[in-house]
């Protein structure tokens, strides 16, 4: 998909950057801000109970360019975002210096669920209509409300943990199994039993003698998870009044869209996950899908690989006992 | 003038030694004994007021030059250059050799002077204001310049000298080359104001000796950032001809005086000239008769002073260095730019090395202020322009001026936070301290270590940790590695030995660590002085040091609390969900590029290049155009034509058949009007290809 203005745009970039965040006017550890990550991490153990976060934000604009281009009554924003909550919130800030502009962002809690976007938009008056956005921070700051460390969540959760204990009790009906995928929530996890005899003992060896082993598992692991992370992910993708399947977002529009391209690889992103929604709405079975599911979990897995490396170091180790 | 009271007696002896006079012809000429005048000079006795004329006529000073202590003009006739005689034994000197010890650029050049300044400091609660001025003479200001220096006399010593196979007879004889074909010389003059000057007798132990008479005699001590002696030999490596003239204020009186002390300096290497063998050397001055013609420094006149072009800026001590031809960068291109190109040189390499030296706290000043101007004859090329260490160091900078304050952090919570620790340093005894009382042991000296983030627009890299000590000059610059992601950028600080304060344990760290410095004074590592001047365990303790200081800025950089994440992380590697990047050679149809406008009866009219991957089958698909919205799939609108320009054609529903085996195609398209979910010229349109659903 390609865009078109019907008017004349920035081509430099605008940018974003966060000086500070406080949380109740106390300011936060300026670890916690990651501008290489494009994140600020607003959890801390030991204030929770904060109601506002401020955010001390400059945005930098191709001054030159908006100097000699046809826009007048050019004007900055900031724009707060939350798809889960479908809240936006709009803080216009004041030129500084020398083509930025500074100003406060303000983050009411009990507005906001768990990760806001933080944008910012120039918008000016061109060829006599007002109000024209004119440029935008290419890539939007995330504001993690329940994160600790500036990372981008991208990643499966994984964690070991006693099946049979009574503190999990989700996972007392999976006691005999290695491990286990949930996807309910936020952000999907990986339950590695460590009850299960030798796994941890295997996944956490050292020795280059294990390694083959280790990967052909992991790939095994990493294949069933992913083959959950689609099914549940498919599961959830809504259609719009048109009757049009939009993109869920969050990890589960990830995994669709990292995985989409491997199991329909002639259709277009937006055109596969159509596709897929109405194989799975029809009565047949859906075809070959799943066939190509487990071909696109195999991908993300690595599965040719690991196994062409266990399947060599068996063959190896064969050969050295025939001696 | 400034002008010490002295003594009537001192005053004689200082005469009759400039005149090559004894005791005993000026006794026999008043008719007095020895011991008489031997009284007057060592101030027993004073003579009588006829006997005073006579001294007066005598010495051919005007009378009443004894009361009020005038000298005797050191007439600029008896200027003259003295060029030491070769070596009996031979031996021949081809070169200098601690100029061999440093690149000659300018660099190199500007860190060194710079760190004599700072070591000759005067007054302490001022700074040291050291200014570059290049210059570069032409025409008629050239010839008379060279004339003061007495040219003339030199030109049969250079053309000797550059006549042999070294190195530096190489530069020279391309220095002539260049002076002769071009007809102008860059000169570079650096000053010192509130500096020590060049004090001290003419041969013996002293400022004025270390520079003017010695090699590798450094005579500093304490926080001095030079140690070797070595500096100094830039100066003359940075001349073409060797060629250095010398103006000095002096901080404390020489002969009873302070001002216009000049001398020159010449370093050729071994020559032969009409017979005669020279060892090299050569010295402008006044000849001294009790040296056998020696050329020793002489006490100018201002008009002297200026066409040599070293007229002072005021009355502070400090001296006055005139680099004359001073290698040009550039070999080609206009002056202009030789200029321009030197100028910002020197800029950089002062605001790199002593950024945190310019650096001032609210109540305590620089160290140093530096200048850098560019003249052509006289005329200002570039105006005299301050080193501002904020400008070119903004977060270093900053780092130092909150710890001058008081105001580090002790967590940074904004973007110009300073966070200040400190990083130990095992100060190992000195040998001779452990033979002379048993005991003395080692002394823990406490390094201050400062880390801020690192300003965005700053082109410094980032993640770098600078040290430095007493005189605040960057000594090197080291890389942080292993840090964890997402870390902010930063820059860090670490101030060493009496930059860190001024106890005892802070004056034992900056002997050490100045003792494990290389002549270039760029590192801290081990080094024979630091071996044959300290215990076993020096170099441990140094290593230990150098470790603990990266892992100070690790402890502040890392995020105070991370999750122990203990399953494989080989597995996170498989199980990565950001969304993928986009794939540069997709499989299905996409729409490369697309222009368009909106025409004045408010449709869109576009043209698109479609990109086709191989494919048997021809590929059939729907041209869409949609308005765009902030959230969601946009607002679709309808097309009133669509037209294949190349790759394509239209089916009769407006599908767009694709030629097998095409890898592009074009088309072109006009909206709707009567379609639009709102007026086109307020709306951003995009442009998609979907699959196109046999319309049944």
């Amino acid at each position: 998909m390609r865009k078109l203005f019907p008017y004349p745009v920035l081509v430099g970039e605008v940018d974003l950057e966060i000086r500070q965040a406080r949380l109740d006017d106390v300011p936060v550890e300026f670890s916690m801000i990651s501008a290489s990550q494009r994140t600020v991490a607003l959890h801390e153990i030991e204030r929770t109970s904060w109601q506002t976060a401020v955010l001390e934000v400059r945005a930098r604009v191709p001054r030159r360019e908006l100097d000699s281009g046809p826009w007048t009554n050019v004007t900055c924003a900031a724009m707060l975002f939350e798809r889960r909550t479908n809240v936006r919130t709009v803080f216009s800030l004041t030129p500084e210096q020398s083509g930025s502009w500074v100003g406060e962002v303000v983050l009411h809690r009990d507005r906001h669920l768990g990760r806001a976007e933080l944008a910012v938009q120039v918008v000016g008056t061109v060829g006599g209509v007002d109000g024209r956005l004119i440029g935008q921070d290419r890539n939007p700051w995330t504001i993690d409300l329940l994160a600790s460390t500036p990372a981008k969540k991208h990643g499966v959760k994984m964690v070991w943990v006693d099946f049979s204990s009574e503190e999990n009790a989700h996972l007392l009906p999976f006691r005999t199994d290695p491990w286990a995928v949930d996807t309910s929530g936020d952000e999907p996890t990986l339950y590695l039993n460590k009850r299960f005899e030798g796994l941890e003992a295997l996944l956490g060896s050292g020795r280059a003698a294990d390694r083959d082993v280790q990967n052909l598992l992991l790939s095994h692991i990493a294949k069933d998870t992913w083959t959950t992370l689609f099914n549940s992910a498919v599961q959830s993708v809504q259609t719009d009044d048109r009757g049009r399947p939009e993109w869920p977002g969050g990890w589960r529009e990830n995994t669709l869209r990292r995985m989409l391209p491997d199991i329909l690889p002639d259709h277009s992103p937006d055109d596969a996950l159509k596709e897929i929604v109405t194989r799975l709405s029809n009565d047949d079975g859906g075809g070959d899908l799943h066939t190509r599911v487990l071909h696109a979990a195999a991908v993300q897995a690595r599965l040719t690989r690991n196994l062409g490396g266990f399947v060599r170091a068996l063959r190896r180790s064969a050969q050295e006992e025939d001696q | 003038m400034v002008r010490e009271a002295e003594s009537f007696g001192a005053w004689l002896g200082r005469q009759l030694r400039s005149k090559g006079l004894s005791q005993a012809e000026l006794a026999k000429e008043l008719d007095v004994t020895r011991a008489a005048v031997s009284a007057w000079i060592t101030g027993r006795a004073e003579p009588r007021l006829e006997k005073i004329e006579l001294i007066e006529r005598f010495l051919g000073l005007s009378s009443g030059a004894s009361v009020n202590r005038s000298e005797t003009p050191d007439s600029t006739n008896d200027i003259g250059w003295y060029h030491r005689p070769a070596h009996r034994d031979g031996g021949r000197e081809l070169g200098n050799a601690a100029a061999y010890a440093f690149d000659s650029d300018l660099t190199v050049l500007a860190r060194e002077a710079t760190q004599n300044s700072l070591d000759e400091r005067f007054d302490l609660n001022r700074p040291v204001r050291v200014r570059f001025t290049l210059h570069e003479l032409t025409g008629e200001r050239l010839h008379r310049f060279l004339e003061t220096l007495r040219w003339d006399e030199l030109h049969d010593h250079f053309e000797a000298a550059a006549d042999s196979r070294s190195k530096t007879g190489r530069i020279l004889s391309n220095g002539l080359r260049e002076l002769r074909e071009k007809g102008s010389l860059v000169l570079l003059r650096i000053d010192d104001y509130n500096a020590s000057g060049l004090t001290g007798p003419e041969y013996e132990d002293g400022r004025f000796a270390a520079v003017v008479r010695r090699q590798l005699d450094s005579h500093k001590s304490g926080t001095a950032g030079g140690s070797f002696g070595l500096g100094k030999a830039t100066l003359w490596a940075a001349s073409q001809f060797g060629l250095v003239m010398m103006h000095s204020t002096l901080s404390e009186p020489h002969e009873g005086r302070r001002e216009r002390r000049l001398i020159g300096r010449l370093d050729l290497p071994w020559h032969e000239l009409n017979g005669q063998q020279y060892a090299g050397p050569a010295w402008l001055g006044i000849p001294d008769p009790q040296r056998g013609g020696t050329s020793r420094s002489w006490w100018a006149d201002e008009r002297t002073v200026e066409e040599l072009h070293l007229t002072r800026g005021s009355g502070e001590p400090g001296t006055s260095f005139l680099i004359v031809g001073v290698h040009r960068v550039t070999p080609e291109g206009d002056d202009e730019d030789l200029l321009m190109t030197m100028h910002d040189t020197l800029v950089r390499s002062l605001a790199d090395n002593f950024w945190a030296s310019m650096v001032a706290g609210h109540d305590s000043p620089p160290m140093l202020e530096a200048t850098v101007e560019s003249l052509r004859n006289t005329q200002t090329v570039r105006p005299e322009e301050r080193v501002d260490p904020h400008r070119h160091q903004p977060s270093r900078s900053r780092a130092v001026q909150a710890f001058l304050n008081r105001g580090t952090v002790e967590k940074i919570t904004a973007s110009d936070d300073v966070v200040q620790t400190k990083v130990i340093l095992s100060v190992p005894p000195r040998k001779q301290e452990r033979q002379g009382r048993r005991g003395a042991g080692t002394v823990d000296h406490e390094a201050v270590l400062l880390i801020t983030p690192a300003d965005v627009e700053e082109d410094n890299r980032p993640n770098r940790l600078v040290c430095m000590r007493g005189n605040r000059m960057v000594v090197m610059e080291r890389v942080v590695g292993d840090l964890p992601v997402g870390a902010p950028p930063f820059q860090a600080v670490l101030l060493a030995g009496q930059a860190a304060g001024n106890s005892a344990a802070d004056a034992a760290a900056e002997k050490f660590l100045r003792a494990a410095e290389p002549p270039e004074h760029n590192d801290w590592k081990q080094t024979e002085d630091l071996t044959a001047t300290y215990a076993r365990g020096a170099i441990t303790r140094l290593r230990e040091f150098r470790k603990a200081m990266l892992d100070g800025v690790r402890t502040v950089v890392r995020p105070s609390e991370t999750t122990p994440d203990k399953a494989p992380s080989a597995l996170g590697e498989l199980l990565r969900l950001e969304p993928p990047s986009p794939n540069p050679s997709p499989k299905h149809p996409t729409i490369k590029s697309v222009s368009g406008e909106v025409t004045s009866d408010g449709a869109w009219e576009i043209r698109a290049v479609v990109r086709l991957p191989e494919r048997q089958d021809p590929w059939i698909m729907r041209p869409v155009l949609r308005f765009g919205t902030l959230s969601g799939g946009g607002l679709l609108a309808e097309w009133s034509r669509v037209d294949a320009e190349s790759g394509c054609e239209v089916t009769e529903d407006g599908r767009l058949w694709f030629t097998p085996g095409a890898r592009t195609a074009v088309f072109r398209g006009v909206s709707e009007v009567a379609s639009h979910p709102v007026t086109a010229n307020l709306a951003i349109a995009e442009v998609d290809l979907v699959r196109a659903e046999v319309t049944s």
